[in-house]
């Protein structure tokens, strides 16, 4: 640790984010490596750390004997403060060393509301932060993760986008850049190259013109690069690395706790959710092999909590019994098991009866929309009875209080789809008293709702965002309708769900603006501490772009997409068909029932999926 | 009551790790070295573990004491080495030993105070020795627990021992044993009345490391 470090550390707050030389960190040899990677994840590092892509590729890449892969999260306000006065440039938290003479720079990019914290990052750094002001001299900066799915905003800033799961397309990606640095390949070869390398996006060799309208006319890649670049995904689970040898924070991080994910993908086909469609094909893993991986994971941290993770965990077939196993090697531990994204229409009593060993938390149903039309518009398969059924088991259970999770402004929706809700936590309550413990109060039931954001790459990528005015009168109508004293509502802001409308469909002219307001001082935009509306509108009239041209526009049914530069293998035809059943409130049935031809059957081997 | 102890050391990155975060890297290091320990009882039962004294975040030390019960299975010898293995950098165990003592005649904390001043550093030697030689020096500290928002320390009183020495033109070290417990004095307390008293005499930084625990006799507390 550098003086300078030392001197600053003790003037911020949770000074051990910023020190690195936790359990199992990876500390190289510099002499023995020819590559150095700073992966970067644009938030703090309790958010960051949390995340298991970035141990799957942080495995993978120190995987690699002759790369070092260091870790580089986004200081908080104070620790940015210091350091931008002590002109200490952003470092790795293995070496300590500056990021700015490393090789490349990854970002991992999950969220629309980090990418002025990828600015300040490339900033901090001491590296220019538009790739039109880097060259040969500078670190290559990549990106990937599910906002890469629509690259275009921040193709001012990012070299090379890695499209879908990371594992062996990193790994090529590097093999590449290593070759280039020891035959000297300038930038631009480097590019070219990279740019063919199936699963990269290289953005300086796409052109792309406007019409008067501001719709895109058209975009054209460079000779000898085509268009669209296909997402890469594992075709076995079985076979592909899981970090069971993992970093243990020596903070407390947001998920504290082994994570094992059961499955990629999702059998549901939820209209809205971008996830569902993006991370098709399902790939599940062995159940034989997860109850070895999360012992073993449990063993190499002394982690006392372990979850589940996935699109929809209660549809991995051999539920079950992969929690069987993990509980018996758990229970007599008291290690606790825990599983998020459980659907309310097949959770089961025995399941909740073997996780009863561990402690009962509130349960968390999501469906969505308060009417039977509505979630069939949405293809959120849920009925009442389901949702009735659930919560008799929870409250029969044991369990006192239910989070009920909802999203306003879905297209289609009424002020009777609104006040649906209303009436829907209004017989969670009922239920609960009825099936309860405790025949009178002590039930709870917490809804909470946010705005509906359309996604690119799903049914609903051509609808328009409800504006702001609008959502909050459903919220008023939401509140007003429900008073119950057992009854806790929760609202989601809606300024960032109106931004992130704006840069998940926006095109690459957003550029200018997220520049614009980084400059302006934006940073930490998912921080309400930090966010502030107002400094992004004043970029937009700065730059002369209108925000609602890109939230709250309903598209042309042949307009040209910006993120259609790449493919998640689920075809624009599917889409539209969706959509088109969505206005009609009928249902897709999901894919372990009958295959709907979303095109993502190109990833299997024969064509055909395992759902 | 548990009886064994870990003598460990926490030093350079582990400087920065928060005493209640030292507390879970410790629960999670036992289990990691598959080294069972005696658990609370009640309905939530967890690790038992108590390290004495809390030190303040950034410092450095070599003398810090972890209470806890081993569990039939694991001998003493064993301990350090296979805690070592599993650690965070910087935090290494030196013994593993039954505590006999208790730890109330853990009376003093023999403190390096590393004062970087690229000044008159004999002045500033001279200036903070008369202060810590009086009688009786009482200043004001900001305390959560008084109803005031402060209480009176008077700093001689708890110093028991005090010298300059490595005096250089960037600095000078203060070796100063502090007393450790009902009341203890923390050498940053004592430094920033140092340097409020003596505004000429800025320190650009100051380091701490506890090396020694002492009881009310001057000899080594284990």
């Amino acid at each position: 640790m550098t003086k300078e470090l030392e001197k600053i550390l003790p003037l911020v707050q949770k000074p051990a984010r910023y020190t690195g030389g936790e359990y199992r960190a990876v500390v190289k040899d510099k002499s023995q490596v020819d590559f150095r990677v700073a992966f970067c994840f644009p938030d703090s590092y309790e958010i960051g750390m949390s995340n298991l892509g970035m141990r799957i590729l942080y495995g993978v890449m120190n995987g690699l004997p002759e790369v070092w892969c260091e870790r580089v999260f986004a200081p908080w306000g104070d620790m940015e403060e210091q350091m931008r006065a002590h002109h200490i440039p952003l470092y790795g938290l293995e070496s300590g060393d500056p990021i700015g003479t490393f090789d490349l720079i990854a970002f991992s990019v999950g969220y629309e509301m980090a990418y002025s914290n990828i600015l300040n990052m490339l900033d901090l750094a001491g590296v220019p932060v538009r790739r039109a002001d880097r060259n040969g001299s500078h670190p290559l900066v990549i990106a990937g993760g599910t906002c890469c799915y629509n690259p275009e905003p921040l193709s001012d800033f990012v070299d090379v986008f890695s499209l879908g799961e990371g594992e062996d397309v990193t790994v090529e990606m590097l093999q590449v850049c290593r070759r280039a640095k020891a035959e000297g390949w300038s930038r631009e070869e480097l590019l070219r190259v990279l740019a063919k390398v199936p699963g990269l996006y290289v953005p300086s060799l796409v052109d792309v013109t406007y019409n008067a309208d501001g719709t895109i006319r058209a975009m054209t890649p460079a000779d000898g690069v085509t268009l669209p670049v296909l997402k890469r995904i594992v075709s076995d689970l079985n076979t592909s690395y899981y970090p069971t040898q993992t970093i243990v924070p020596s903070t407390e991080i947001v998920h504290d706790r082994v994570m094992l994910e059961v499955f990629r993908g999702c059998i549901r086909g939820c209209r809205f959710c971008q996830a569902g469609y993006a991370y098709r094909p399902v790939r599940a893993k062995d159940p034989e092999l997860l109850v070895q991986q999360g012992i073993a994971a449990c063993k190499d941290s002394g982690y006392q909590e372990m979850t589940l993770s996935s699109l929809s965990t209660s549809d991995y077939r051999p539920l079950e019994a992969l929690c069987d196993g993990l509980l018996d090697y758990c229970a007599p531990r008291d290690i606790s098991l825990s599983l998020p994204s459980l659907r309310a229409d097949n959770f089961s009593m025995g399941l909740m009866q073997r996780l009863q060993a561990g402690r009962k938390s509130g349960l968390t149903f999501a469906p969505e929309a308060g009417t039977q039309r509505l979630r069939d518009a949405i293809n959120k398969n849920v009925t009442e009875e389901d949702l009735k059924q659930s919560c008799r088991t929870a409250f029969s259970g044991g369990w006192s209080s239910v989070k009920l999770y909802f999203m306003l402004g879905l297209p289609t929706e009424t002020d009777e789809d609104v006040l649906g809700i209303a009436d829907l936590a209004k017989k969670v309550l009922a239920w609960g008293r009825e099936y309860g413990p405790h025949q009178r109060g002590g039930v709870r039931v917490t809804v909470s709702t946010a705005c509906f954001v359309p996604k690119p790459h799903t049914a609903f990528q051509w609808e328009a965002q409800v504006d702001m005015d609008e959502y909050m009168r459903r919220v008023t109508l939401l509140r007003e309708n429900m008073r119950e004293r057992n009854i806790t509502y929760n609202w989601h802001d809606p300024d960032t769900s109106f931004l992130e409308a704006v840069f998940s469909r926006g095109d690459r002219r957003l550029g200018a603006v997220i520049w614009e307001a980084w400059k302006n001082g934006a940073k930490f935009d998912a921080w309400s501490e930090y966010f502030d509306l107002q400094r992004w509108l004043d970029a937009f009239a700065a730059c002369g772009l209108d925000p609602h041209f890109y939230a709250n526009r309903e598209r042309g049914r042949e307009e040209i997409f910006p993120w259609e530069v790449t493919s998640t293998g689920v075809s624009r035809a599917f889409l539209a068909r969706e959509r088109e059943q969505a206005y009609r409130a009928v249902i897709t049935p999901d894919c372990r029932k009958q295959c709907s031809g979303c095109g993502a059957n190109q990833f299997c081997p024969g064509g055909v999926c395992d759902a | 009551m548990p009886k064994d102890r870990l003598l460990f050391a926490k030093e350079g990155r582990a400087c920065y790790i928060s005493h209640l975060d030292l507390m879970r890297t410790f629960q999670r290091a036992f289990l990691r070295a598959d080294i069972p320990i005696k658990h609370t009882e009640g309905f939530h039962p967890h690790p038992f573990i108590s390290i004495a004294l809390p030190l303040s975040l950034g410092f450095s030390s070599a003398c810090e004491i972890l209470e806890f019960g081993l569990l039939a299975g694991t001998p003493r010898r064993e301990v350090p080495a296979r805690l070592n293995a599993v650690l965070p950098e910087g935090v290494r165990v030196l013994e593993c030993y039954e505590g006999t003592r208790p730890m109330r005649e853990l009376q003093a904390i023999r403190f390096q105070i590393q004062v970087d001043f690229a000044g008159d550093v004999p002045g500033l030697c001279q200036a903070w020795g008369e202060l810590l030689g009086r009688e009786s020096w009482i200043v004001e500290k900001p305390s959560k627990k008084a109803k005031s928002g402060s209480v009176n320390v008077d700093i001689p009183t708890l110093v028991k021992e005090y010298s300059f020495t490595d005096l250089t033109e960037n600095g000078v070290t203060l070796l100063a044993t502090l007393s450790a417990q009902n009341p203890g004095l923390n050498p940053s307390v004592m430094v920033k009345a140092l340097t409020d008293a003596c505004p000429q005499f800025p320190p650009e930084f100051v380091r701490y490391r506890r090396l020694e625990i002492v009881d009310g006799d001057g000899n080594i507390f284990r």
